[in-house]
Order: structure tokens, then sequence, then C-alpha cells
């Protein structure tokens, strides 16, 4: 599909049309941080953000979400219960939407994941293109997800009195030809696009000294490192590097039952390989007990394991693992330091 | 037959029970799954010897507590320590890093040999504990979890990972970000991560997670500026009877 010009000006008038017909989400100031949230005005939007705590993902795999409800005692029964409901997604940078791709891909797999899909099918993401990296954690460009190149339906750039639009989706341009006075984009424009991107490639670096194509081969050699263990003596297994990744999928189970012994609901919580109980089976028996295992498990699944599995990096670079994690354990050192064992 | 439950109070602000009055809506409900034959709080006289489900709120800290626990046990075929001082000891404990004589004479002034005391104990150093709601105070959603399990027969469902996870998955802002300092990691979650979701720091009212990494937790608190004493301050508040606080 053909890209699409709007003036800078008219921005306002495209999130307020949007905001006149659907729910729109996007990310908006919390504290002294971002968090994706329903916005009823374009004036709630931090088009400025760096990077929000959590990401999108939460739309289409809630922390905390209801799947079954049933009832015991007499007439005991048990229903399904998938909800969903339309939503627009403003502002999505990059690594988000790459990360929104992969759980795509994860949650369709057979056997397909209803709850995900249902409200993924239902959301329509608007990107907006990151100028510079968000802080000194992100490392987008050595995980090649600073770049949209697919899962979104529009991707806006700045390019200074007006946004270049790239068209993903039918659906995305419905939208735009709807609620915005959008022109096609001119040969000059995409020149434009072009220079704006020269700019972009030199003000995001590699953080990671090699191509993040051998991390693979990298981690498969690297069992037996010391790094895990040195690692562990500082890791806090308090699971923030999960919780916070846009990549993460794992889910623990909790049957809860009202006060009156009947009524019953069966959650889905988001779960973290970091945890002391993650691993433990039934009977008690934990078969990743240490924090070491723990760990190399972690860096395994990001770097190497998804990416066999889907064609698709299990880590986009968002840096949101670093940048929570309160000892410092740094993907970018131990994707490093593996790296530097390795050429002893 | 509804299961007998009674209710013992030893050394605690009886908060606890207070919260269990809380219930409200699901007290009715309550009521009617079980027969309460104890419970100082919400009625005068004793209609039972002998229990179901025993809660007992509060440390163990006098001789006579130590007598009276163990003839409870006796009595009762499940035991539950509700609430900080009775699952870890909590605010209780601090008492444990003084002179005993001194904390007597503070309390109770001049007739202060009349009173016994002995080191602040979590119930479970005492008697056999079947289940523990911990918090300080117990939280609502806990208590019910507790207490619809035993009744269903079930194993409860109580987090054994940090405060941490409940605090991200809320999207709060970490209190670290704000120059705060927070035993969140270390600290049982469950209580929804109640205090950073209103801007303050985990004091750490649930006790300690099974396999905190504790040795961590004290490094960051001293790389943030707090001295050696400071940081065993922190834990000493509610995790006095820890090897953390020692
Ligand atoms: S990690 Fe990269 S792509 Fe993601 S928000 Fe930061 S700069 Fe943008
Ligand atoms: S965020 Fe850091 S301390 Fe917490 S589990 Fe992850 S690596 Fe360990
Ligand atoms: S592993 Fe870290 S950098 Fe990679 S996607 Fe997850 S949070 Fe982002
Ligand atoms: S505020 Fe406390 S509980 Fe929340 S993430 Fe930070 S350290 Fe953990
Ligand atoms: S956040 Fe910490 S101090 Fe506050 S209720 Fe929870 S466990 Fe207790």
């Amino acid at each position: 599909m053909l890209p699409k010009i709007i003036k800078k000006d008219d921005l306002r008038a495209f999130v307020e049309a949007l905001l006149a017909e659907n729910v729109v989400v996007a990310p908006t100031k919390k504290g002294i941080k971002y968090a994706f949230a329903e916005v009823d005005s374009f004036d709630e939007v931090a088009l400025d953000y760096n990077i929000t705590m959590l990401s999108p993902r939460k739309y289409f795999y809630p922390q905390n979400e209801t799947v079954l409800k049933f009832k015991l005692g007499e007439k005991p029964s048990a229903e399904a219960v998938v909800e969903s409901a339309p939503k627009i997604i403003f502002g999505m940078h990059p690594c988000d939407v790459a990360a929104t791709w992969l759980l795509d891909v994860v949650f369709a797999e057979d056997p397909a994941d209803p709850n995900y899909l249902s409200k993924r099918k239902k959301a329509v993401i608007i990107g907006m293109n990151c100028a510079k990296p968000c802080d000194e954690f992100s490392f987008c460009k050595d995980m090649k997800s600073y770049n949209a190149t697919a899962g979104f339906d529009l991707m806006l750039t700045d390019l200074g009195d007006k946004y270049f639009v790239e068209v993903g989706t039918e659906a995305g341009e419905a939208l735009l030809v709807a609620g915005a006075q959008a022109s096609e984009a001119s040969a000059d424009d995409l020149k434009a696009l072009q220079e704006w991107q020269n700019g972009k490639e030199k003000s995001f670096v590699n953080r990671i000294p090699y191509d993040t194509k051998f991390l693979p081969e990298i981690l498969g050699a690297s069992d037996d490192s010391l790094v895990w263990e040195a690692i562990a003596r500082k890791c806090l297994s308090c699971g923030s590097c999960n919780t916070t990744c846009p990549t993460c999928y794992c889910f623990t189970v909790r049957d809860e039952v009202a006060s009156n012994l009947v009524d019953g609901e069966r959650k889905r919580i988001w779960d973290s390989c970091q945890l002391d109980e993650f691993a433990e089976v039934a009977g008690g028996e934990n078969f990743r007990k240490a924090r070491s295992a723990r760990l190399r498990h972690r860096f395994n699944r990001k770097g190497k394991w998804l990416l066999e599995r889907y064609g698709k990096s299990g880590c986009v670079g968002c840096g949101r693992c670093d940048r929570n994690c309160l000892v410092k354990i740094s993907s970018v050192e131990v994707y490093t330091q593996l790296a530097g064992e390795r050429a002893k | 037959m509804k299961p007998k439950v009674a209710f013992f109070s030893f050394t605690s602000c009886e908060g606890c029970q207070l919260m269990f009055l809380n219930l409200e809506d699901e007290l009715l409900n309550l009521l009617g799954a079980v027969e309460i034959v104890k419970f100082r709080e919400a009625m005068k006289e004793v209609t039972s010897d002998e229990y179901d489900v025993a809660f007992i709120e509060g440390s163990i800290t006098t001789h006579s507590d130590i007598e009276r626990i163990k003839s409870i046990r006796e009595k009762t075929k499940i035991l539950v320590a509700f609430g900080a001082c009775a699952t870890i000891g909590g605010i209780n404990a601090i008492k444990n890093f003084q002179p005993l004589e001194d904390v007597r004479k503070y309390v109770y002034g001049e007739r202060w040999d009349f009173y016994d005391t002995v080191p602040t104990m979590q119930v479970d150093q005492v008697v056999k504990v079947d289940a523990a709601i911990h918090g300080c105070p117990v939280s609502k959603k806990e208590m019910l979890e507790v207490i619809t399990s035993l009744l269903l027969g079930k194993t409860p469902n109580i987090p054994d990972y940090p405060v941490c996870v409940e605090c991200k998955l809320a999207e709060n802002v970490c209190v670290f970000d704000k120059g705060m300092m927070c035993l969140g990691p270390v600290t049982r979650a469950g209580c929804g991560a109640l205090c950073p979701s209103y801007g303050n720091k985990c004091i750490g009212c649930r006790g300690l997670i099974t396999d905190p990494n504790t040795n961590a937790q004290k490094d960051l608190l001293e790389e943030k500026g707090l001295s050696v004493a400071e940081v065993l301050k922190e834990f000493r508040m509610f995790d006095g009877l820890s090897e953390v606080s020692k």
C-alpha cells in the first residue's frame, strides 16, 4: 500500500477522529515514567515518550485474566471465558511492534490461544517511529528491531512539519482516510524519509560487539559458562526482567473460589522463569532450582530458542530487562562476556 | 456438622481479628459454612473446647503463652498462624534485640519483675502450624483463599515470590527510581504490592520468601547509601526472627 503524508498540525484532528469512534490507548505520563493507558483526549498522549514500563502486550494478554468460570457443589459446571473489545493502540514504538509480531506467532501456534487472538484481531496498531534510542539501555539496533518492517497497521515517522505514514493494512488505511487529511507521499517526501533514516542510523549505535545472528551459536556453547554463576550471586530472582519484557508469555494458573464455596474463576497470571517456584512440578521436584540455571534459561530463550523455534528473535532489545534490574544484570554485558569467553 | 472455628489472640494488636470482621459480605457466607465457637473481639462466651480450625493471632512472648498454645494445639485439628505476629514474629521481635530486663522495665515500670517474658517467638517455633496467613495486617483476599481452601480441602495458593512481581504487574513506578529503598525484592507477595502502589516502600510485613537472595538485597541497599546498621534496621522491623537480621 502506498505511503501517505499528514501535516503535523493535522495529527490532533486525526487522533480526535479516532477518539470519537474508538477506544484508544496511548503512551501517557505515569509519575516519572510512562505507561500505555486509555486516553480521552489528544493532550493526554505523551507523543515524545521514550519507553513505557510495560509494553502493550497487556492489552492482548492481560496480567491477570479470567479464562474460565465454574460452579462447584450439587451441579458442577464450567464455561470458558473469552473476552475481547476493539481497540486502537496509538504510538507503539518499533521494538514493541516487533515483540507483538512475535507474540502473534507464538499464540497462533497449535493449540491456538483464543483469549490472545480474539483481542489481537480487534486491535489496530498505529506505530510511532523512533528518531533516537530511548536511553542507554536500548539495544534495539543490535536486535534489528529499531525499524518496524511489519506488524503494524500504520507507522508514523515525524519529518518535522509532517508525518510520513507507512500503511501496513487496509484497516489502517481506512482509518487514515476517514480521520485525516492525508495526501500521497511525493518523491520529495520519500527523499526526506531517506534523509531522516540516515540520521537515525547514526544516532542508534550497536552495543553488542558482534552481529547477533551469532547469538544462538554463542549461547549454544555457553552452558557451562562461569557467567551464569557470577550473575546468579547478585540476582534477586525478582522476575522484573520477565514481567516487563514485551516478548514473555509464560503464565501460571490459579483457581479462586468465592466465599459461598460455589462460584469460582480460573485466572491466568503472568509468571516469570526467574522465580523459585516456576519450574517446580507435582511432588515438589524443582528442575531449575539454582538461580544460575534460571538465568541461563532466560538468556537462552531470549537469544536462541525462540528464534530457532519461531524464526523470530525472542528479544527485541527494548532494554526493559536491563533497565528494571535493580542489581544491574545486563543482557548486553552477558552477551558480550559469553562471546569473550569463547574467543579466549 | 459445620466445622468448629475458634480465634485466639496472643501478643498482637488484634488488628487481624478486626480484618476478619471486616470481611462483611463474605462473613455472612462463611458463618453459614462454619460455627464460630470462640472469638474474643466479637462474642463473650466460649461455646466449645474442641476445634476443627484454630486461628492464632499474635506472637508467643511469655511462659504462659507457651503453655496456652500447646493446649490449643492439642484441642484443634488444624492450626492456622494468622498475621505477621504469628507467622514471623513481626514487630514483636524488635524486643529480642534488647536485654529483656530493660524491655520489662520500659513496659511495666516499677513492678516489672511481676511480669514474665521470653524472647518473642513465631507460633511454629512452639507448635506445628498447618497453614499461614501472612501480613500486617492480613489481607482480605488471602484470608478468604485460606478459609475457602480449608473448607474445600485443597492447598491454599500462597505466593512464594517477591512483591516486585505484583508491583510490576500493577505497572507501578519502582520506588528505587524515586530514590527510596524497598524490601520488595525479598518479601513475599500476596498484598498486591500495596505499599508501592501508593508510592511507599515495602517494609517487609509479609516476611521473606523461602529462598531470598538477602546478600544481594543487603548489597543493593548499601549501594544506595545505607550503612550496615541501617540495612539491619530495615530488616529487623518485621524479619527480626530471620537469619537476615542477626
Ligand atoms: S528500544 Fe529502540 S525501538 Fe524501542 S522505544 Fe527504544 S529506541 Fe524505540
Ligand atoms: S531483574 Fe535482575 S535481579 Fe531481578 S530476576 Fe531479573 S536478573 Fe535477577
Ligand atoms: S529480553 Fe530484555 S531487551 Fe529483550 S525484549 Fe525482553 S525486556 Fe526487551
Ligand atoms: S517498588 Fe519495591 S516492590 Fe516495586 S519493583 Fe521496586 S523494589 Fe520491587
Ligand atoms: S508492600 Fe510490603 S509492607 Fe506493604 S503490605 Fe505488601 S508486604 Fe507489607
